[in-house]
C-alpha cells in the first residue's frame, strides 16, 4: 500500500473496529451500560457526519444543513415504530425510501447553486424546516415525541432485545457499517471517479464529455439517505425525539467532527464523532464553557490541519514512505 | 489504537469503581443530580437552579444531611436541549448512581428525561418547567413537580385582574411554540370565564427582534389589559419597544409569570413597572421561613432569589422529608413517602397531590414596581390547583 | 379603509423601514467582506454583539453613546485586521477556501459566543437610547430615536457605498477583488488591503450593534439574530453588491412586515427564506451581482 491516505483510512478503520469488540467485550462483562450507550450515541452522530463528508469531501459541496435529513429520519422512524408497527425493519426500509424521495426533491432546489450558495441554501433550508416542526402539534411541537418502544429485532440468530446496550451497539454498528461500505462500493465506480473529479473541477468535467448534474444528485440522495439512516437509529437508543435534532447546532456538529477527522476519508468522520462525543462528555463536566474550548479546538484544526487527523495519519505515513515515493 | 484502547478500558475501571465503591460505602452521600442548562439562552434560569439548590444543600449539610447522610449535588450542562439532557442524565443515572435528580428547565428536556427515569426506575422532580401536560396528559409516576404549573399562574391573575379591572378587553401577546400557546390558551380560557373580553392575539416567533409591526394590530383592538407569555431576552424588547411606541399607556400588562423574573428586569428597567403575574412565589412573601431564605440567598449571592431559586430550593427540603419519610433512598418507597407530603418552603406549606404528583400551593398575583415583586393578591391552593386529569396512576 | 391604512399600514411600512435600515446595516459588513475576499465571516453576528458589549461597557464608565459610535471601530479595527491576518489568511491558498474560511469564521464565532457570557454574564443589559419621547406620525407615535436611526443608517449606508464607488481608496480595494495578481504588480499592497477590508467590514458590524442596541438590548447570543436575514438579504442582493444589499434589504423587510398582518409572523421567515430560495434558483448571483461591477 503505497498511497498513505489509503493507508491512514485502514488503520482508522481497524482502529476503530477493535476498539468496538473491545468495549462490547468488556462492557458486557462488566454490565456496563453508560459507555455503550454514549458509543451507540457517538456512532449515530458519525452517520450523520459521514454523510457530511460524502458531499464536502468526495463531491466538494459544503452542507450546513444535513441535521434536516437526520431529524427527517428520527421523526419518521419515531412515527413508525410509535404508529405503526415497532420493527426495527420496517422503520429503517420505510426511512430509505422516503429519505431518497425527500433527497430528490432537494436536490433540484439545493444543487441549482454551488459553493458557498450550497451551503446557505442548505442552511437555510434545514432552518424553515426545523421551525416548521418546532411548532407543529400533531409532531409533538417543542416538545418532541416520547414514548418510542424498545424493539425486540429479528436476527438470524433468534430475537435479541434492543433495549441490552450491548446489543444495541452492535446493531447500530452494524448499520453504521453498512452504509460505509455501501458509500465505499460507490467510490470504486465511475461514479466514483466522476465525484472526485467534479470535486476537483467541475467545469474541466463537461469538457470532457461528462455530465455533473446526475452524480451531483447521486451524491446528494446518497447523503440524505445516510444522514436519514442514522436518524432512524436515534429514537431507538433514547426512547423519543425532538426537533433540537435538527438545529442548526447539529448540523454544525457534524462538520466540526467532520474536519476534526478527515475530510474525504468517510470514516474519519465516524473516529472524529467518537472522539468528540467522549471529550464533550467529559469537559461538559469539568466546565460549562465548553464551547469556547471545541470552538478553539476547531480553528486550530482548520488553520492547522485542515485534513484532520486522517490528514495527519496520511502525512505521517508519506512521510515514513517518501523514499518509495507515496502520491 | 493502544492508548485508545487503554482510554476505554480505563474509562470502564472509573465506572466499576463507582458501583464498587456505591456496594461498599452505604454510608456514603446522597447523590442527587442536577440536570440543567447552565449555557445557550436559558443560562440565567440554570444558574438560579443551580444557586437554590447549593443554598439548600450546604444548610441540610451543615444541619446533619438527610438520615445522616450528607448531600452530594452534582450537575451536568442540558444545553436546554432534551438530546443532550437525556445523555447526561443517563451518564448521572449510570455511572454516577444517583439517587435522584431535578434540574430540567424546558419541558422537552423534562419530558424526555422523566422517560428516561421511568426506564431507570429512578425519580427525577422539576422546579422550573410549568407547562401543564407535564403533570397532566404526559404525566409520569417517576416524575414530580414542586412548582406552580401554568393552569395556577394562570387562576391566580385571572382572579386579580376580574378584581381589579372588570369586564377587561385583553389582547394577548404570545410567543410563537407550544408553550406560549398554550399558556395563552390557558389564561383566555380562565379570564373570559370570568367575563373579560378576548379583543385579539398575535404570535411572535421565538427570539423575535422587534415587536412594533405587531403593535398596529394592538392599537386597533384597542385593549385596556394586555396578556402576553414571552420570556426572557424576549420579554426586554416586547416591553422597551411597548415603552418606545407608547402602546402600554393607560393599559395594564399582565402576563406569564416567566416573563419577568430578577434576570430581565435590570435590562427591561422602568418598563417593567406596573406589570402584574400569577406567580408562586416572591421575594416579598411575608413569613419568617421566606425572610430568612431571602437573607441567606441574598448573602450568598448578593441577588435577591426569583421563582426558580425559590423552587429549586425547596426541592431539596422536599426531597430531605420524604427519604426521612421513608427511610431509605429506594425508589418504590421514596415514591410512596413523596405522594401526599406536605413541606415547608419560603412560600409556606406545599403539599404534592399524589393523583398527578403536581405540589399545591398558594398562588400569589404580584405586581413589579421599581425592582420589587409586591403582592397584590392571594389565591390559595385549592382554588388555584385545577382537577387531577393524569390517568397514568 | 382608510382608518387601516393610515393606523396599520403606513405604521407598518414605516417600522418595516426601520428594521430594514437594521438589517441592511448588519448586511453592509458581510456583502464587503465577501465582495473583496470571498469570505462567508459567520462570525459577523458575533462582531455585531461585540460592538454592542464594548459600547456598554464604555457607557458605563461614563462615556457617552456618541463618543462610543467613534471609539467602537478603533477597538475592531485592530481586531478585525489580526483576524484576516493570522487566521484567515492561513487558509487563503487553499483551493477550497471557500470553505475553510467559513469554517473557521464559525469556530470563531462559538469562541466569541462563549467568551461574551464570561465576560459580561448571560442576563440581557438595555443601554437607554440617547435620545428619548416619540414624535406623531401620520397620527401615529413613533419613537425618536428609530427616526434618527433611519436617518444615522442611510448617511452611513450612503457613505461607504461613496467610499468604494467614488474615492481613490474605494477604487484600490475593488481593483484588488477585480485581479488580485495585476493589483499586487501595480504596486497596490493587496494583502494589507485585504486585512484592512475585512477590519473594516468587522467595524461596520460592531457600528451596526451599538446603534442597534438600544432598541434590542445586549447578550451574548444577540448575534444569531438578524444573521439568516442579513445573509438572506446579501444573497438576494448579490454578493458583494453594495446597492444590492439596500434595495434587497428594503424589500425583504417590507415583504416580512406587511405579510406579518396577513399571515402568523412565524412563516413571515419562511417566506423571506423562499425568496431567498428563488432568487438563487432563477438568479444566483443576486439582483446585482458583485462589487466589480457596481
Amino acid at each position: 500500500m503505497h498511497n498513505p491516505q489509503a493507508k491512514a483510512i485502514r488503520l482508522i478503520e481497524i482502529l476503530l473496529l477493535v476498539s468496538a469488540v473491545a468495549l462490547f467485550v468488556i462492557g458486557s462483562i462488566l454490565g456496563d451500560t453508560f459507555f455503550l450507550r454514549l458509543a451507540t450515541e457517538s456512532l449515530i452522530f458519525g452517520g450523520l457526519a459521514m454523510s457530511v463528508d460524502l458531499l464536502l469531501g468526495i463531491v466538494g459541496l459544503l452542507s450546513l444543513g444535513q441535521a434536516l435529513y437526520f431529524g427527517f429520519g428520527a421523526y419518521l422512524s419515531a412515527l413508525v415504530l410509535k404508529e405503526i408497527s415497532p420493527s426495527f425493519f420496517l422503520a429503517i426500509g420505510v426511512v430509505t425510501l422516503s429519505s431518497i424521495a425527500l433527497g430528490w426533491v432537494a436536490s433540484f432546489v439545493a444543487l441549482r447553486s454551488k459553493g458557498v450558495y450550497f451551503a446557505l441554501i442548505t442552511f437555510g433550508l434545514a432552518q424553515v424546516v426545523a421551525k416548521v416542526v418546532y411548532n407543529t402539534r400533531s409532531l409533538g411541537a417543542s416538545d418532541g415525541m416520547m414514548g418510542v418502544p424498545i424493539l425486540q429485532i429479528w436476527t438470524p440468530f433468534g430475537i435479541v432485545d434492543a433495549g441490552q446496550p450491548g446489543i444495541f451497539f452492535v446493531i447500530t454498528m452494524i448499520t453504521i457499517g453498512a452504509l460505509y461500505a455501501v458509500l465505499k462500493y460507490f467510490l470504486t465506480t465511475p461514479m466514483g471517479s466522476i465525484w472526485h473529479a467534479i470535486r476537483s473541477n467541475e467545469d474541466r468535467l463537461a469538457y470532457v464529455g461528462y455530465k455533473s448534474k446526475g452524480p451531483k444528485q447521486v451524491a446528494f440522495i446518497l447523503a440524505a439517505v445516510v444522514a436519514a439512516v442514522s436518524g432512524a437509529l436515534y429514537p431507538m437508543l433514547r426512547g423519543f425525539v425532538s426537533p433540537e435534532l435538527m438545529f442548526f447546532s447539529v448540523s454544525g456538529n457534524a462538520v466540526v467532527t467532520v474536519v476534526l477527522g478527515g475530510v474525504g476519508t468517510l470514516i474519519g468522520p465516524i473516529l472524529g464523532s467518537v472522539l468528540l462525543t467522549s471529550f464533550k462528555s467529559i469537559i461538559g463536566t469539568w466546565t460549562v464553557h465548553h464551547h469556547i474550548v471545541i470552538g478553539l479546538i476547531f480553528v486550530v484544526v482548520v488553520v492547522s490541519a485542515p485534513k484532520g487527523i486522517a490528514g495527519l495519519l496520511a502525512k505521517y505515513f508519506g512521510k515514513a514512505h517518501s523514499g518509495k515515493g507515496g502520491e | 489504537m493502544k492508548k485508545k484502547f487503554q482510554t476505554k478500558k480505563i474509562a470502564l475501571a472509573v465506572a466499576l469503581s463507582f458501583g464498587a465503591s456505591l456496594v461498599l460505602a452505604q454510608s456514603g452521600p446522597i447523590k442527587i443530580g442536577v440536570v440543567t442548562p447552565l449555557s445557550g439562552t436559558y443560562t440565567p434560569i440554570g444558574e438560579q437552579v443551580k444557586m437554590g439548590l447549593d443554598l439548600a444543600a450546604k444548610e441540610i449539610n451543615a444541619a446533619g444531611g438527610i438520615n445522616g447522610k450528607k448531600i452530594d449535588l452534582i450537575y451536568e450542562d442540558e444545553e436546554a436541549n432534551p438530546a443532550v439532557a437525556t445523555q447526561k442524565a443517563e451518564k448521572l443515572f449510570q455511572v454516577e448512581k444517583v439517587d435522584f435528580l431535578t434540574g430540567t428547565v424546558n419541558s422537552g428536556s423534562t419530558l424526555a428525561v422523566g422517560q428516561l427515569a421511568e426506564r431507570n426506575n429512578k425519580l427525577i422532580a422539576t422546579t422550573v418547567s410549568f407547562a401543564d401536560s407535564i403533570t397532566a396528559d404526559k404525566c409520569s409516576p417517576n416524575v414530580f413537580r414542586v412548582n406552580a404549573r401554568a393552569g395556577m399562574q394562570s387562576a391566580a391573575l385571572a382572579a386579580w385582574v376580574d378584581k381589579e379591572i372588570p369586564k377587561a378587553n385583553i389582547f394577548f401577546i404570545g410567543p410563537d411554540y407550544e408553550m406560549g400557546r398554550s399558556t395563552v390558551s390557558a389564561f383566555k380560557k380562565a379570564s373570559t370565564e370570568k367575563g373579560a373580553k378576548d379583543v385579539g392575539e398575535v404570535f411572535a416567533p421565538l427570539d423575535n427582534k422587534d415587536y412594533s409591526p405587531y403593535f398596529g394590530q394592538v392599537r386597533a383592538a384597542k385593549p385596556n389589559v394586555i396578556y402576553t407569555s414571552v420570556a426572557g431576552n424576549d420579554t426586554v424588547r416586547l416591553f422597551t419597544q411597548m415603552d418606545e411606541y407608547g402602546v402600554n399607556k393607560g393599559v395594564t400588562i399582565v402576563g406569564a409569570s416567566g416573563t419577568v423574573t430578577s434576570q430581565n428586569m435590570g435590562a427591561i428597567g422602568k418598563s417593567a413597572n406596573g406589570f402584574v403575574t400569577g406567580v408562586g412565589y416572591s421575594p416579598k412573601l411575608d413569613n419568617p421561613a421566606n425572610k430568612k431564605f431571602v437573607a441567606d440567598f441574598q448573602k450568598a449571592y448578593n441577588k435577591l432569589p426569583d421563582l426558580y431559586g425559590a423552587d429549586s430550593y425547596g426541592l431539596l427540603y422536599f426531597y430531605k422529608a420524604a427519604v426521612e419519610k421513608a427511610k431509605s433512598t429506594e425508589t418504590d418507597k421514596v415514591r410512596n413517602a413523596m405522594n401526599d407530603l406536605s413541606w415547608q418552603t419560603p412560600q409556606g406549606t406545599k403539599k404534592m397531590r399524589a393523583g398527578d404528583h403536581q405540589a399545591m400551593q398558594d398562588m400569589f398575583a404580584v405586581r413589579v414596581e421599581n425592582g420589587e415583586f409586591n403582592i397584590v393578591g392571594r389565591v390559595p391552593s385549592d382554588q388555584a390547583i385545577g382537577p387531577d386529569t393524569c390517568t397514568r396512576f | 379603509m382608510l382608518e387601516s391604512l393610515q393606523y396599520i399600514y403606513a405604521p407598518q411600512i414605516v417600522n418595516g423601514l426601520s428594521i430594514g435600515v437594521a438589517v441592511v446595516l448588519m448586511a453592509l459588513g458581510l456583502t464587503i467582506i465577501f465582495g473583496l475576499l470571498d469570505v462567508i465571516n459567520m462570525s459577523h453576528g458575533e462582531f455585531y454583539a461585540a460592538g454592542a458589549f464594548i459600547s456598554v461597557s464604555l457607557m458605563a464608565m461614563g462615556v457617552s453613546f456618541w463618543l462610543c459610535l467613534l471609539l467602537v471601530p478603533l477597538f475592531l479595527i485592530p481586531i478585525g485586521f489580526a483576524m484576516e491576518r493570522l487566521l484567515i489568511q492561513k487558509v487563503f491558498h487553499y483551493k477550497d477556501r471557500h470553505i475553510l474560511t467559513l469554517l473557521l469564521t464559525f469556530g470563531v464565532a462559538m469562541v466569541l459566543e462563549d467568551g461574551y457570557k464570561i465576560i459580561w454574564g448571560a442576563n440581557p443589559i438595555k443601554p437607554s437610547a440617547p435620545i428619548s419621547g416619540a414624535s406623531e406620525l401620520l397620527g401615529v407615535m413613533f419613537p425618536n430615536y428609530r427616526l434618527f436611526l433611519m436617518g444615522f443608517g442611510a448617511l452611513i449606508i450612503f457613505s461607504v457605498w461613496a467610499l468604494i464607488y467614488k474615492t481613490q481608496l474605494g477604487a484600490i480595494v475593488r481593483a484588488s477583488a477585480y485581479d488580485k495578481d495585476m493589483s499586487s504588480s501595480l504596486g497596490i499592497p493587496v494583502k494589507r488591503v485585504y486585512a484592512l477590508t475585512f477590519a473594516f467590514g468587522v467595524a461596520l458590524a460592531g457600528i451596526a450593534g451599538v446603534l442597534l442596541a438600544p432598541i434590542y438590548s445586549v447578550f451574548p447570543t444577540m448575534g444569531r439574530d438578524f444573521i439568516l436575514m442579513a445573509f438572506s438579504v446579501v444573497i438576494v442582493g448579490g454578493l458583494g453588491s453594495i446597492k444590492g444589499a439596500v434595495i434587497a434589504g428594503i424589500l425583504l423587510t417590507q415583504l416580512q412586515s406587511i405579510s406579518s398582518l396577513f399571515i402568523s409572523p412565524v412563516w413571515s421567515d419562511p417566506l423571506v427564506f423562499t425568496v431567498m430560495v428563488l432568487v438563487l434558483m432563477f438568479k444566483p448571483t443576486g439582483l446585482y451581482g458583485g462589487m466589480k461591477n457596481a
